[in-house]
């Protein structure tokens, strides 16, 4: 790509100072209260409104065009409309549509104005804003004697696209008027797929080779950069601008292409925190590719996050999906599987805490129960219990601010369903492992010590803390009859969730992963049986508690891949996080593709793989200036350390390292 | 059947041979290397092991305990919150490490990996080290030795195993006996058998600054390889960070933390820098 123009958004983030606010002091939002603008109009009317405010800028060297001038979307609700509609319904989240898949191709393939002959009138008012802003970007071009912007946009998005540039200038317009509407967490979906066909059109043509291409992606992947600042999120970086490559296509093939490649190089070189590189694998997948992605895994992003496409497609056909749509599965904002264009899956419903189900049922039975047994029974009892208050919890219909842009970009919608995440998995079972042991199996403590311990937060009682914390027995150590516990309760969630159904009669999906709960529901546990304090933090998704004496990566790999993934299909990956060493060189980076492959081929549903380095991290927590760029990975999303809250900062530094 | 007694294991050791390996690291040596970065290695006994860096001094494991396994060691390994104060050294039977060890095997025979055997010194135990080869078959077996063995030892230990990284850190006898605390003679006549034997082997040297990394040292092992492979390990500058942890002072004769050698330009073709 033009460094120069890398240069200006990446490290000057020079764009930034082009913005403008958009003059709005709730008078658009008392307008359309005071006449009673429907839902869907306010939002198509705001879209104009922000649309005519834009300001077309082409940066020097940007090839991709549209970025954002107007900083903030004015209300399109007042205060007690907002507070009334709160009332009324149950929202989630910000009540803007997010976390979907919307299917892009087929519009750049059509066209706006084919497009539009089908639309509803807020879809045409929004066509009709767009078409307005390209000619606006159309006259900018010119004055800047932009000919190739010019000649991109004289066809796209009007007609349909023709060429690999076309089709990714299209998509962005189509992405960056998502995000303007309101609709947030858009992801991308299975990007190899939809542009290799103009790839392969434009190489067979002559119009490009693989260094153009490369530099054409690399623009491209820019433009996810550009405006990401605005988006909203838990934390800045938690914008779901996922991006899936490779796995199989619905005619039995294999969507990884050279065109994939292209991707995962324009990756490594940018080094910024979007696109989210996902790449779908299978037990098949040749240690190349593995190789390949472990270069870009060198770069420190946190990218690629791997799945597993022998576990997630027959999971997901096993949840209900038709083929058609599992086939086509992709990453929700983190790592929730979805499928793109059908689906209005809400994946982030709510999260089972094991930790604190697990320690509930101790405080509860021990000492009242003679057998191991009778507690595990227990504690199935309190997970179904959990998961029930769930349920019905979650059960009632979500209600979304609309979103004719969404609308636009999909089918008849197929499925409703809810996800419910499972945080904590190794807290729980590490409890349970050390209650048997010490417990049951050789009674070297007693229940009234143990329950002592846990009320006072082991305040007197360091020996206790020390065996539970430091020396009994770990998930991630590769022992069966600890791992099978992990199994035990993820069944038991996964189960309890069988068979109901929302007010859509969608079903209820379980996970393993922890999003922001390995912080927050941590706030809200107190002590644990596995040594853990009140209020410390849990491992991230699916992975080890953060203090347990792991033997190492390997270990970690055979215990987190022993369990019923077809279950937990929600999604939540093992985290692995690597010192920088384990990279040096090729043969080292070939040992780490191995490694990812021997997870895929041992049936692990996802895989996050970081390269870290720690002493870097705490540099930055003080010297934030130094490491403007640091780049490292959250629950599900990658993210500028600096930027981070320290919770999250320190979370990261306390993970499991493993040099090598 | 024999017990050994062992320091460490690790997974996943990038360094130490081909494929996806684990190393298990003996404990006990017959050397002194004044520049050793595992000082918890040397003794062949059970010792105290404490990691200062986030100790908060709360005092716990100096109180006196009736922990069987904490007598002689001087403080109490069953108490810190923070797992800091431990024994370094555990004593294991070769067959159950072994089927410790394999619970990995299929991920090492597919990559070619296998297990490193390497210390403190893994000939200071040969029954246990011939022992848990045998036990860890059909893995490859690599050994990392300093070669100070007796012959019979490292003969019946060789012949086993697939593959022996030899360590030859001074060429000049005195040199060697100053800074490692032993002569080198048994050293390169073990080497001279070794490189009639046809076992694959590698000669490996450590770039202590000033010490091993003089170019008359390095011309002096070139003479010594005769065009084996030789591979030169860079210097550790954290190698001194455990030795306060066993109670003992790190040198202070190595006065650079990096080796003047950043490249083989200059040296016989059969040097390879790690």
């Amino acid at each position: 790509m033009n460094q120069h123009y890398y240069d200006y958004v990446v490290n000057k983030k020079a764009h930034r100072a082009l913005r403008h606010d958009y003059v709005d002091n709730g008078e658009l939002a008392s307008a359309y209260a005071a006449n009673s603008v429907v839902d869907a109009d306010r939002v198509a009317d705001r879209f104009k409104k922000m649309l005519r405010d834009e300001v077309p800028t082409i940066l020097d060297g940007q090839k991709i065009v549209f970025m954002r001038t107007v900083k903030k979307q004015p209300k399109i609700y007042t205060d007690e409309e907002w507070a009334d509609i709160g009332r009324k319904h149950k929202l989630h989240e910000l009540g803007f549509v997010s976390n979907l898949t919307p299917i892009y191709a087929k519009t750049i393939a059509l066209g706006l104005d084919e497009v539009k002959k089908t639309a509803t009138e807020q879809q045409k008012i929004e066509i009709e804003a767009i078409l307005d802003l390209v000619d606006r970007y159309v006259d900018e071009a010119k004055r800047l004697g932009r000919d190739d912007v010019v000649d991109v946009l004289s066809v796209v998005p009007r007609k349909g696209a023709t060429t690999l540039r076309e089709a990714m200038q299209f998509f962005r317009i189509l992405h960056y008027s998502l995000w303007l509407e309101g609709t947030y967490h858009n992801t991308v979906g299975r990007f190899d797929l939809m542009m290799n066909p103009y790839y392969e059109a434009d190489v067979a043509a002559g119009r490009l080779d693989k260094d153009t291409a490369l530099d054409l992606v690399e623009d491209f992947f820019l433009s996810f950069n550009l405006d990401n600042d605005l988006y909203p999120g838990v934390q800045q970086g938690d914008d779901g601008q996922s991006l899936v490559l490779g796995g199989k296509t619905l005619d039995g093939g294999d969507a990884f292409s050279d065109f994939s490649r292209i991707c995962l190089i324009a990756s490594r070189n940018l080094k910024v925190i979007d696109p989210k590189i996902n790449v779908r694998v299978n037990k098949d997948t040749p240690i190349e590719i593995y190789e390949l992605c472990t270069e870009l895994t060198e770069a420190g992003l946190g990218f690629p996050q791997y799945s597993n496409d022998d576990i997630a497609l027959p999971a997901l056909l096993e949840l209900g999906y038709d083929y058609e749509d599992a086939v086509n599965y992709g990453m929700a904002a983190c790592w929730e599987f979805i499928v793109p264009g059908v689906s209005h899956d809400i994946v982030n419903m709510d999260s089972l805490n094991f930790s604190k189900v697990v320690n509930s049922a101790i405080i509860a039975k021990l000492g009242r129960v003679e057998t191991f047994e009778e507690l595990m029974d227990y504690v199935r009892e309190v997970i179904r219990f959990d998961a029930n208050r769930l349920v019905e919890h979650c059960y009632a219909a979500r209600w979304f601010v609309p979103s004719p842009m969404m609308d636009m970009l999909s089918e008849k919608i197929k499925y409703n369903n809810y996800g419910i995440h499972g945080t904590a998995i190794a807290s729980g079972t590490d409890q349970l492992a050390a209650v048997k042991q010490y417990v049951f199996d050789e009674k070297t403590v007693t229940p009234e010590r143990l329950l002592h311990a846990l009320g006072t937060n082991f305040n007197d009682d360091p020996e206790l803390l020390h065996l539970l914390r430091v020396e009994a027995p770990k998930m991630g150590n590769d022992i069966d009859w600890v791992d099978a516990i992990a199994t035990e309760l993820l069944d038991t969630f996964s189960d309890a969730l069988k068979g109901r159904k929302n007010v859509y009669g969608g079903i209820y999906r379980a996970g393993t992963g922890s999003a922001m709960n390995y912080l927050l529901q941590a706030g809200e546990t107190g002590a644990t049986a596995d040594g853990r304090l009140t209020g410390e933090p849990f491992g991230t998704n699916f992975s080890c508690n953060l203090f347990s004496k792991i033997k190492g990566p390997v270990s970690v790999i055979r215990s987190f891949t022993k369990q019923h993934f077809n279950k937990t299909i929600n999604g939540g990956p093992l985290t692995l996080e690597f010192s920088q060493q384990a990279f040096r060189d090729e043969d080292s980076k070939k040992k780490v593709a191995e490694l990812v492959r021997y997870f895929i081929q041992r049936g692990g549903h996802q895989l996050q793989l970081n390269a870290v380095n720690i002493e870097t991290m705490k540099d930055a927590q003080i010297h934030p200036e130094n490491h403007e760029h640091l780049v490292v990975r959250i629950w599900g999303w990658s993210a500028y350390f600096v930027e981070l809250d320290r919770g999250y900062q320190d979370h990261v530094i306390a993970r499991q390292e493993y040099d090598v | 059947m024999t017990k050994g007694i062992i320091f460490d294991i690790k997974e996943f050791s990038l360094n130490d041979g081909e494929g996806i390996r684990t190393t298990v690291f003996f404990k006990g040596c017959p050397l002194r290397c004044i520049w050793c970065h595992n000082p918890e290695g040397l003794s062949p006994g059970r010792e105290l092991f404490v990691t200062k860096n986030g100790c908060s001094e709360c005092g716990l494991c100096k109180k006196p305990c009736d922990h069987e396994d904490c007598r002689g060691l001087g403080r109490c390994i069953h108490i810190c919150p923070k797992g800091l104060v431990k024994a370094a050294g555990r004593e294991v039977d070769a067959a159950e490490l072994a089927a410790e060890i394999k619970r990995g095997e299929d991920l090492f025979l597919s990559t070619g990996g296998g297990v490193t055997l390497s210390g403190g010194e893994v000939l200071m135990q040969p029954d246990f080290a011939l022992e848990l080869t045998e036990a860890l078959k059909p893995l490859n077996i690599l050994i990392e030795t300093c070669g100070h063995a007796k012959r019979e030892d490292f003969i019946r230990v060789v012949e086993k195993v697939d593959t022996v990284y030899f360590d030859v850190k001074l060429a000049d006898r005195e040199a060697h006996k100053k800074y490692t605390g032993v002569y080198n003679d048994l050293i390169l006549e073990n080497l001279e058998w070794l490189k009639k034997s046809g076992k694959k082997f590698k000669i490996r040297t450590p770039l202590i600054p000033g010490i091993t990394d003089t170019e008359e040292n390095l011309s002096a092992i070139a003479k010594i390889a005769d065009g084996a492979p030789v591979e030169l390990l860079p210097y550790n500058k954290l190698a001194g960070a455990k030795y306060e942890g066993v109670g003992k002072k790190f040198t202070d004769a190595i006065k650079s933390d990096t080796s003047r050698i950043k490249s083989t330009d200059g040296l016989p073709e059969n040097f390879k820098l790690k």
